[in-house]
C-alpha cells in the first residue's frame, strides 16, 4: 500500500550511463519540457494577479498545481518521444543477446533509450495517482491496459505485452532486459491475461506466462520459460504446485475455514484490548503527575 | 529512528551451549533529539543556496520580464521576456544541483565528525545494551538516511554514487552502476565496472532479535561482479572479481563468492547461492557454451570481431537473416503449444488440498478509477489552500529574512499539507466506514462486490495520505497515519521501509519490520481477495524483503528470516527462528545468551567453514554483559 521511504520503485528504466554525453538528451528533455507550464503559469498571472497580493491568486494556486504538473507530463513524454523515434530510426530495438561493452551497438542503443525514457517515467511516477504511468508504458511500445495494475514493482519499459486484469505484486520485477557478467539479454516476456504474480517475485526476460497462472511470492521464473495455463508456480526457479482452481465461482465458504487459528485471535484481540488500549486511556495529566511525584520523592 | 538492515538472517551457528540465564533486555533507545538537530543542519544547509537563486531570479527577472509581460506575443517577439522564461528551467536545475551538493558537503562533514569519535570497525554490535559504539552506528545511519533517499529517488539517480563516495560511507569504482535499492549505502568497498541491479542489496550490517546483536562488518566486492536483480548479501561478504550472481541468488554473513586472485567466471542461483555450471546455465539463463566463451574472453572475441568486421560486411547481413528465420520458427512452435482443451470443473470435486491457500500472492490490486478524482480534488485543493494562506502571510514582507527563514517556511508548508491530507482523508474515511463498515472475509475481486469495492476505495483513500508522509523529509512519521488509520501500533515500533496495508494489521511493542518487508491483510487469490488480521506479538523482528501474508499470526519474540514468506493463517510459534518459502522452524531464537564474538565464514565454491573470533563493540564497563570467549575462562 505504502511504498518504502527511500525508493521510488516503478517502472525498471536502467541507470547505465554508458557515455557521459548521454546525459545531454536527458538535461534538453527537461528543460524543453518545462517551457509550456511556464506559460500557463503566465496566464493564470495575467488572469488573476490583478493588484498587489490578491487573496483570490492565492485561492485558486492549489488547483493550478494539477494541471502544471499533468502538462509538464505531457510536454515531456511527447518530447522524449520525439527523441525516442529518431533514435530509433537509426537504429532498431531488438531482442537478442549483446555485449555489456561501449563496442556493441545495441547495448549503446539500449543506453541511450533509457535516458531517454527516464524523465518522463520518473515524472508520471511521481505523481500520486497511477493514471500517468498507463499512459506511459502505451506511449514507449508497452501493451498494457488500464485494467492492469503494475504500480508496485518494477516492470521494463520494452518487449512487454500483457493481458489484461494482470496483478503484479509489491516490489515484484518483470524484466526483459537483464545483464549477467558481460552479457545483456534481451528477450521478450509476455504475460497473459488475468495471471497474479506474487510480492517480490522475479520474472526474467523471454518467461511466458500463459491465462489465469499464479507465480508466487518471493519466487523466480528462469529465461524462456513458459508457465502453463491455470497452474500455480511457486520456488526457485518456479515449479508446478498444483491447479489454479481459484477462479470458479462459488467457494467463498469454502476458502480459509480454520478453527484453531481463530481461538488464537480472539486471544489475542483481549491481550491487544487490555494492552494498547489501557495504555492510551492513562492520560497525559496522570502521566505527568507521576512524574512529578518521582522527582520529588528524589 | 533508525533503518537497520537485516537482509540475510538465516545463519545457522554450531554453537549449542545452553545457558540459564535470562539475557539483558535494555531498552533500544534512541536519542532522537539529537538525530532532529543534525537532521534539521543537513535540511536548512541544503536550502539557503538554491533559494537564495531562485527568490532572486524570480523577483528581479523572472516576474519583471516574463510573468509582467503585457501579450502573450509579446513573450516570443521580444528578447528580454523570452531569455527570462528560457533561462527559468535552467535555473531550476542549477538549484537542484546546488542542493545536492550542498546535502552532500553537510553529510560529508557530519559523517566524517562521528567517524573520528568512533569509528566504524567490523565487528558484533550487541543491540540490548547502550555503547558508544551502537549510538554512533545509530547516528551514521540516520545522517545518511536523508541524503541517500533524495538522491536515489530524486530527478538524477546518476548521482547517488557521487555522494556514497563523497561522503566517504562507501567505496566506489568507476564505471560501476547502481540501480536503486534499500541498502547498498555505507560500509562497503566495490571495485570498477560492476552492475547492482534493482533491489540488490549489499548491506553491510544485519539485526539478529531485538535483543540480539547488530553485525556491523564491511561487505566487499570486485571488479566486474554484476549482480542481476534482488540479490541479497549479508555483513562480512567478499565477492571477487568476475563473479556473476543471476536474480535472486544470496547468501548469509561471511560469505566468500569465487576466490581470490584468479579468474572466476562463476555463475551463482539459488537462496542461498550455489555454483552453477554450463548445463544448468544453459537451462537457467539460455545462453549456450560459445556465449559463456565470449563472456570469459570478451577482448579477444572484441579484437576477433574487429577483425572480421574489416574482411568482410556481408556475412554479416546473413547472419542477422538466419537469426530472424530461427525467431519466426520459436513463434510458431509456441503457438501450436497455446491449442489446448479447458476441461469443465465441478467445484463440489474439490479437495481440500486443492482449495488450500498454501502460497502466497499480492494484494497490489489498485485500479484506480477516475473518478476518484472527485475525493482527490477536495482533499487537495482544502490542504493546498492551508499551505496557500501560509505562503500568503509568510511574504508579506518581502526581504532577507525571508530568505534565511525559507528552509524552515518550506519545511512547515510540507507538514502542513501533508497532515491537512491525512485529516481529511480520515474525514472521508469516516465517512466510508459509516456506509460500510470494514470487515474480514474471502470476497469476489470484481466490480460490483460490495466489500471489494469499499475496500478499494479505502485503500486509495489512505494511500494518498501515506504516500505524502513517505515523501516528506522525515518519512518515519507515517506511523502517525497508520495510528489514525486504525493500526494498533506505538512508536516503539517501526516498518520505516517496508510495504503494510492500513487496516487490520495489530503490533506489540518493540517490532521491527525489514526493509521491503511486505505485511498484507489482504491477498488477491484468483478472483478472490481475502481479508484477515495479521497480529504481531511484542519484540518481532520481521526480515527484509519477506512476505507477510494475511491471517499470519506471530508469537512473542518471533523471528522471520530475510526472503521468506508465510502463508495465509500461518501460526509463528514463540521464540522461534523461521525461515523459508513458506516459513519454516530453523532454530531457537536464544538472543545474548549465547557467545557473541564467534562467527562462521564459509566458501560457496568450496563448501567450506570456518570458525573466526571477532570484536565485540561494548563500553568497557558493560563488557561483563556480553558472553565471549575471555569471559568463560
Amino acid at each position: 500500500m505504502s511504498v518504502p521511504s527511500s525508493m521510488r520503485i516503478g517502472p525498471l528504466v536502467p541507470t547505465i550511463l554508458l557515455k557521459k554525453r548521454y546525459i545531454t538528451f536527458y538535461f534538453a528533455i527537461v528543460w524543453i519540457s518545462f517551457i509550456p507550464i511556464f506559460l500557463e503559469l503566465w496566464v493564470y498571472w495575467q488572469f488573476l494577479w490583478n493588484y498587489e497580493r490578491p487573496i483570490h491568486f492565492y485561492t485558486f494556486l492549489p488547483l493550478l498545481v494539477i494541471p502544471m504538473y499533468i502538462t509538464l507530463v505531457f510536454s515531456a513524454t511527447f518530447i522524449a518521444k520525439l527523441f525516442y523515434w529518431i533514435v530509433n530510426a537509426i537504429h532498431k530495438p531488438r531482442t537478442g543477446v549483446f555485449l555489456r561493452h561501449p563496442s556493441d551497438k545495441d547495448f549503446r542503443y539500449w543506453c541511450i533509450r533509457n535516458v531517454i525514457k527516464k524523465w518522463p517515467f520518473w515524472l508520471s511516477h511521481r505523481f500520486p495517482f497511477p493514471f500517468m504511468n498507463n499512459f506511459l508504458y502505451k506511449m514507449f511500445g508497452v501493451k498494457t491496459r488500464i485494467s492492469n495494475s503494475l504500480f508496485e514493482g518494477w516492470v521494463d519499459t520494452e518487449f512487454i505485452e500483457f493481458g489484461k486484469n494482470v496483478v503484479v505484486g509489491q516490489g515484484a520485477i518483470v524484466m526483459s532486459s537483464m545483464i549477467v557478467g558481460n552479457l545483456l539479454i534481451v528477450k521478450k516476456t509476455r504475460i497473459d491475461d488475468e495471471v497474479r504474480i506474487g510480492s517480490h517475485a522475479i520474472i526474467m526476460p523471454g518467461t511466458h506466462i500463459k491465462r489465469r497462472s499464479v507465480l508466487a511470492a518471493n519466487s523466480v521464473t528462469v529465461v524462456d520459460q513458459t508457465l502453463d495455463e491455470g497452474y500455480i508456480y511457486v520456488g526457485v526457479p518456479a515449479k508446478e504446485l498444483k491447479r489454479n482452481y481459484f477462479f470458479e465461482d462459488g467457494l467463498q465458504d469454502k476458502l480459509g475455514q480454520v478453527e484453531d487459528v481463530e481461538a488464537l485471535r480472539e486471544r489475542y484481540e483481549e491481550m491487544y484490548l487490555k494492552r494498547v488500549d489501557a495504555k492510551e486511556k492513562e492520560s497525559f495529566l496522570e502521566r505527568r503527575k507521576e512524574k512529578k511525584r518521582t522527582k520529588a520523592q528524589e | 529512528m533508525t533503518i537497520e538492515g537485516k537482509a540475510e538472517n538465516f545463519t545457522e551457528s554450531e554453537e549449542s551451549e545452553d545457558s540459564e540465564e535470562e539475557p539483558v533486555r535494555e531498552e533500544v533507545r534512541m536519542q532522537y533529539v539529537l538525530y532532529m538537530i543534525l537532521f534539521f543542519i543537513i535540511y536548512y544547509i541544503s536550502w539557503i543556496g538554491p533559494s537564495f537563486i531562485l527568490i532572486s531570479y524570480f523577483v528581479i527577472i523572472f516576474r519583471t520580464y516574463f510573468l509582467d509581460a503585457p501579450t502573450f506575443l509579446a513573450i516570443f517577439t521580444e528578447l528580454n521576456p523570452l531569455l527570462a522564461l528560457f533561462l527559468m528551467p535552467l535555473v531550476l536545475i542549477l538549484a537542484y544541483l546546488v542542493r545536492m551538493f550542498f546535502i552532500g558537503l553537510s553529510t560529508r562533514i557530519i559523517w566524517g565528525i562521528t567517524e573520528k569519535i568512533s569509528p566504524s570497525k567490523s565487528g558484533i554490535i550487541p543491540r540490548n545494551i547502550k555503547s558508544k559504539a551502537a549510538d554512533f552506528y545509530h547516528i551514521r545511519s540516520f545522517v545518511l538516511k536523508y541524503g541517500k533517499s533524495i538522491f536515489t529517488k530524486g530527478a538524477l539517480p546518476w548521482l547517488s554514487k557521487w555522494f556514497y563516495n563523497f561522503v566517504k560511507s562507501a567505496k566506489i569504482g568507476k564505471g560501476t552502476t547502481i540501480e536503486e535499492s534499500l541498502v547498498n549505502d555505507k560500509f562497503m568497498t566495490v571495485g570498477k565496472n560492476c552492475y547492482f541491479g534493482v533491489n540488490s542489496s549489499l548491506s553491510s550490517h544485519v539485526v539478529e532479535g531485538i535483543f540480539g546483536n547488530i553485525s556491523y562488518f564491511e561487505v566487499k566486492a570486485g571488479d566486474n561482479v554484476t549482480f542481476a536483480a534482488f540479490n541479497s548479501l549479508g555483513p562480512g561478504t567478499e565477492v571477487h572479481d568476475n563473479s556473476f550472481l543471476l536474480p535472486l541468488a544470496s547468501v548469509q554473513k561471511h560469505v566468500t563468492i569465487g576466490k581470490e586472485g584468479e579468474k572466476n567466471f562463476g555463475y551463482y542461483f539459488g537462496m542461498p547461492a550455489r555454483k552453477i555450471f554450463k548445463k544448468k546455465i544453459n537451462e537457467f539463463i539460455g545462453l549456450s557454451p560459445e556465449q559463456l566463451e565470449i563472456n570469459e574472453n570478451m577482448e579477444e572475441y572484441l579484437s576477433q570481431i574487429k577483425e572480421k568486421k574489416l574482411k568482410s560486411k556481408e556475412k554479416k547481413s546473413k547472419k542477422n537473416k538466419e537469426e530472424k528465420v530461427k525467431e519466426s520458427q520459436e513463434t510458431t512452435e509456441s503457438n501450436e503449444e497455446e491449442h489446448k482443451v479447458e476441461e469443465p470443473i465441478d467445484i463440489n470435486s474439490l479437495t481440500k488440498e486443492d482449495l488450500a491457500i498454501d502460497f502466497t500472492t499480492s494484494s497490489a490490486i489498485s485500479r484506480v478509477n477516475l473518478k476518484f478524482l472527485a475525493v482527490y480534488f477536495p482533499i487537495f485543493w482544502l490542504s493546498g489552500l492551508l499551505v496557500a494562506m501560509f505562503w500568503y502571510e509568510n511574504t508579506r514582507w518581502l526581504n532577507l529574512t525571508t530568505v534565511f527563514f525559507l528552509p524552515v517556511a518550506l519545511f512547515a508548508m510540507i507538514y502542513i499539507f501533508v497532515f491537512a491530507v491525512l485529516f481529511f482523508s480520515k474525514l472521508f474515511l469516516i465517512f466510508l466506514n459509516l456506509l460500510h463498515q470494514p470487515r474480514e472475509g474471502v470476497f469476489i475481486a470484481e466490480i460490483g462486490d460490495k466489500d471489494y469495492e469499499f475496500w478499494m476505495m479505502r485503500t486509495e483513500l489512505k494511500k494518498i495520505a501515506l504516500w505524502f508522509f513517505r515523501n516528506t523529509p522525515l518519512p518515519w512519521l507515517d506511523v502517525i497515519a497508520f495510528r489514525w488509520f486504525g493500526i494498533r501500533m506505538d512508536f516503539t515500533s517501526h516498518l520505516n521501509d517496508a510495504w503494510c496495508d492500513a487496516e487490520f494489521v495489530d503490533f506489540g511493542r518493540n517490532c521491527l519490520v525489514g526493509q521491503g518487508a511486505t505485511v498484507m491483510s489482504s491477498m488477491v487469490v484468483g478472483k478472490y481477495l481475502i481479508i484477515k488480521r495479521v497480529i504481531f506479538d511484542d519484540f518481532v523482528l520481521v526480515g527484509g524483503q519477506s512476505t507477510i501474508a494475511p491471517g499470519t499470526i506471530i508469537e512473542h519474540d518471533g523471528f522471520i528470516g530475510a526472503l521468506s514468506t508465510t502463508t495465509y493463517n500461518q501460526v509463528l510459534e514463540p521464540e522461534w527462528i523461521y525461515f523459508g518459502i513458506p516459513a519454516i522452524k530453523l532454530k531457537k531464537n536464544k538472543y545474548g545468551s549465547t557467545r557473541r564474538d564467534v562467527i562462521t565464514r564459509r566458501s560457496v565454491d568450496d563448501e567450506t567453514k570456518v570458525e573466526e573470533i571477532t570484536e565485540v563493540h561494548v563500553d568497557e564497563d558493560k563488557r561483563k554483559f556480553v558472553k565471549t570467549g575471555d569471559s568463560e575462562e
